[in-house]
């Protein structure tokens, strides 16, 4: 397991729920594993607390087989890639300047950046299919090219592992696809992923596991199928669904309301 | 109804209207070119201006001094006059509390208001400068004529005058050289047309920054240095400017020719000007 | 290429040293230059080595200081309207001097002992206003922070100086517009020794810094220990800026015009930035500097007053073609 969560509960400062409550989860080599749920169930907050920038009040969580306060901030960059939500950036950089920040957890301080670093930048850069905006400032590119290139930057670390908070909101349909077609592949080459997204449909064909989160709490997981059901989900969502097969995979249409 | 609005509004341009001139017969024509007529001389003088309550005690007029700044240091019997704080935008109140006949500002355009508020309030009030010799003797004139003591003004005047003549070492190129320090950090000399300048000149030093036309202003260091001044007088700085690095740049200070002086009558002119001259006089040729 | 542009940069700084040396109230052209160097009892070798060296070269470590404080300050705040008088900093140090001077305190070192005093005092309790929770600086409050404890510095000075005797009022103010004119090689070597430890800091940090733009939770992802960072920043700045001030009075425009300019020319990369700014705001300082005792000689002008003329209009510029 390179990401793991065991029986994980976590409490915000002065709240009076759990905002996760006995959480387990793991994401193995190789494996795309989608973390869904409604608005507010707990997804980012997993999210931080696998990574230790929470503090657990039961449970564990591992990366790596070791707890996150095992790591060195250094080494753990160097392992983990992370794409957070939000990220706003106040300063005019180019792409492949973006993309060489990936490159700092190994550079450190002092060391001066090398052919072989410029090399691991275009590697990214090429896989992200973002080699010819290279030149160009971030704030000029579309979504769909800011969060390929945020990827870039995470893969520039060399990383075993990639966290992607929402990593296609937003987008449309045509950035939307390339960001998930780019994180299969990335996944197919050995690395573990956690995705959070709220685009069901999109986990449930990309995904080798699911894990359904609400209020905290893990209502389902394992494969697309055992989580995608009609009445989970309705339950969950709050809003009556079906579910229907497509190439293997379940897909989840909500229901209109019924005429009066 | 329309004669009692117009009654109301003959109240109003009444109340509104300039105070009344103070009526009498003396005549008051101050600095600032505003008429003041007194009916009688004054008895009780409120004298806002250091200079100006100098003058009052040496034309004999002590006694009628019932207010004065808290910059007034001289005479010695000037201290049991109440203090009425600052001379420059004054406090109206305290002034109105001493209840003067007379209340004699400095000319500036910071009392420009005050003096009309003390109009407005019934007090005959008149705006001196006091910048320059020429303003002494002026003013100890108008003084003399407000309090009744014409004759003794003019004697002080006399004095004066005859004292400034005795020792006058005007255009003496033989005296010192000497940078005229008001302060050290930024370095700030005395310019041209100031009173303590004219005092030096009138020493027989010469002022190294006479061509800087402004009372005082600030002046670096190198200019300093390349005049090469022979002694450095101060009368307001704390001396301890000659123990810095970078002053030792500066010829006067490495030899320590330092001229400090203390008293109020180097900064404000006063009747004791011939004996402050004398002073200076005096350490100009202990320098030689 | 960037490393051409600093070479550039380098030559520039060298040549501004070189034009500074000669302005001053008593010109010293390459001639005056020659004779300083020859004659050792000529006023020009007194002016050259005993003034205006020293001057030319603590004008340089000060506008490179502050430069450097204000493009370290704006990637803390993620703010380009930053600048090294921000933390409140320049009000703590004016009330300090103000109150040194109002005093008549003796002593050659009394008022920039004060100064410094004074604004350690306020970065004291701007720290204390903008930590969260107990120990995480918010850059947000920060930027509150430093304006409410300017602005009650800035009430208590008014409240000084209206109790004052008039001279030392406009003294005060003259000594608060900035100026080198109490520059030394005392000076010069304990604002440079003291200087060089915030200056190392913020300089190894520059990658620090590249990372802080993208926000505190991609930094932390990509390695950084974001709140020792923003500490260390934090404090580095405090103090450059802090011993700017105290050996110089408040002189603005420098932390906050160089950087912006800098970026357009070298880019946002501190590892480049940070050299560009040192170099560029030393310059700029010691051109000013000798613009302000050569303009009105032999008057001299406080040089906030010349960096500001000159730092307003520039600054004008940089915006209107950033906007384009």
């Amino acid at each position: 397991m390179i990401l793991e969560a065991r029986g994980l509960t976590v409490r915000y400062p002065g709240a009076s729920r759990v905002a996760l409550d006995q959480v387990t989860l793991g994401v193995g080599a190789g494996e795309l594993v989608a973390l869904v749920g409604p608005n507010g169930c707990g997804k980012t907050t997993l999210m931080r607390a696998l990574l230790g920038i929470l503090p657990a009040e039961t449970g564990e969580t591992f990366i790596d087989g070791r707890a996150p306060a095992a790591w060195k901030r250094g080494d753990l960059a160097r392992f983990l890639g992370v794409v957070a939500q939000r990220e706003e950036i106040w300063v005019p950089l180019t792409v492949e300047e973006t993309v060489m920040l990936g490159r700092y957890p190994r550079l450190g301080a002092l060391a001066p950046i090398t052919a072989e670093d410029r090399a691991e930048v275009r590697r990214a850069l090429e896989r992200c299919d973002v080699w010819e905006l290279r030149d160009r400032l971030v704030e000029t590119l579309s979504g769909g090219e800011w969060q390929r290139v945020r990827v870039a930057r995470a893969l520039a670390q060399q990383p075993r592992a990639l966290v992607l908070d929402e990593p296609a909101t937003a987008l449309d349909i045509r950035h939307e696809m390339e960001v998930m077609e780019l994180v299969a592949t990335l996944v197919k080459d050995g690395l573990a992923c956690l995705l959070i997204t709220h685009h069901l449909n999109l986990a449930a064909r990309y995904a080798h596991r699911m894990a359904l989160l609400d209020k905290g709490r893990l209502i389902a997981s394992g494969t697309p199928a055992t989580v995608m059901r009609a009445e989970t989900l309705s339950q969950v969502f709050g809003w009556p669904v079906e579910v229907q097969d497509w190439n293997g995979a379940p897909q989840l249409i909500p229901l209109r309301s019924p005429d009066p | 109804m329309s004669r009692s609005f117009a009654w109301l509004a003959f109240t109003f341009a009444i109340a509104c209207g300039r105070a009344p001139e103070s009526a009498g017969p003396l005549v008051l024509v101050d600095d600032a070119g505003d008429t003041t007529r007194l009916a009688r001389p004054a008895a009780r003088v409120a004298s806002l201006a250091p200079s100006t309550t100098e003058l009052l005690f040496a034309i004999g007029a002590g006694p009628l001094v019932v207010g004065r700044t808290k910059w007034c240091d001289w005479p010695a019997e000037a201290a049991s006059v109440a203090d009425l704080g600052d001379g420059i935008n004054p406090n109206i109140e305290a002034i109105l509390g001493v209840r003067p006949d007379l209340a004699v500002l400095y000319l500036s355009p910071g009392n420009a208001s005050a003096a009309s508020r003390l109009r407005g309030a019934g007090v005959p009030t008149v705006q001196l400068r006091g910048d320059s010799f020429d303003d002494l003797a002026r003013n100890a004139e108008l003084l003399g004529r407000a309090v009744g003591r014409s004759d003794s003004a003019r004697s002080v005047v006399a004095a004066l005058q005859s004292g400034l003549a005795a020792l006058d070492r005007r255009g003496d190129s033989s005296g010192p050289r000497v940078l005229v320090l008001a302060w050290d950090n930024p370095p700030m000399t005395i310019g041209r047309g100031s009173y303590l300048d004219e005092l030096v000149s009138r020493a027989g030093g010469r002022n190294i920054f006479a061509d800087v036309d402004a009372p005082s202003a600030p002046i670096s260091l190198e200019a300093i240095a390349a005049r090469h001044p022979d002694a450095i007088l101060t009368s307001s700085v704390n001396p301890g400017f000659v123990s810095r690095p970078e002053w030792q740049a500066v010829a006067a200070v490495r030899r320590r020719r330092l001229v400090v002086l203390e008293g109020s009558e180097f900064s404000r002119p006063s009747p004791r000007a011939p004996a402050a001259i004398r002073r200076l006089a005096a350490a100009f040729d202990s320098l030689r | 290429m960037r490393s051409r542009r600093l070479v550039l940069l380098f030559l520039a700084a060298f040549l501004a040293l070189a034009v500074g040396l000669m302005l001053g109230s008593v010109a010293t052209g390459p001639a005056g230059v020659i004779r300083a160097f020859s004659d050792p009892t000529s006023t020009e070798n007194t002016i050259l080595f005993s003034l205006r060296l020293p001057r030319v070269l603590l004008a340089f470590a000060v506008g490179a200081g502050l430069a450097v404080t204000g493009t370290a300050l704006q990637a803390l705040v993620r703010n380009p309207l930053a600048d090294p008088y921000l933390l409140g900093l320049s009000g703590g140090a004016g009330l300090g001097a103000v109150l040194a001077i109002a005093l008549v305190a003796a002593g050659a070192w009394t008022v920039p002992l004060a100064a410094w005093v004074g604004a350690m005092v306020s970065v004291a309790l701007v720290y204390r206003l903008a930590t969260v929770a107990g120990h995480r600086l918010d850059p947000r409050i920060l930027l509150l922070a430093g304006v409410v404890v300017s602005a009650f510095t800035g009430a208590v000075m008014a409240a000084v100086l209206t109790l004052v005797p008039s001279p030392a009022l406009r003294n005060a103010f003259l000594w608060l517009l900035g100026g080198f004119g109490a520059a030394s090689w005392q000076s010069l070597i304990v604002f440079s020794a003291y200087a060089i430890i915030p200056a190392a800091l913020l300089v190894v940090g520059a990658r620090n810094l590249d990372l802080l733009s993208l926000g505190e939770e991609p930094a932390q992802y990509l390695g950084a220990d974001v709140e020792r960072v923003k500490q260390v920043v934090y404090f580095s700045s405090s103090l450059l800026a802090a011993a700017a001030v105290a050996v110089s009075g408040v002189v603005g425009f420098v932390g906050l015009v160089v950087p912006h300019a800098m970026r357009r020319v070298v880019g946002p990369m501190h590892r480049a930035l940070i050299p560009a700014v040192a170099l560029t705001g030393g310059g700029f300082l010691v051109l000013a500097d000798g613009v302000a005792r050569t303009i009105a000689s032999p008057l001299e002008l406080p040089v906030g007053v010349v960096t500001a003329v000159i730092g307003v209009p520039l600054f004008a510029l940089l915006l209107k073609r950033s906007v384009r």
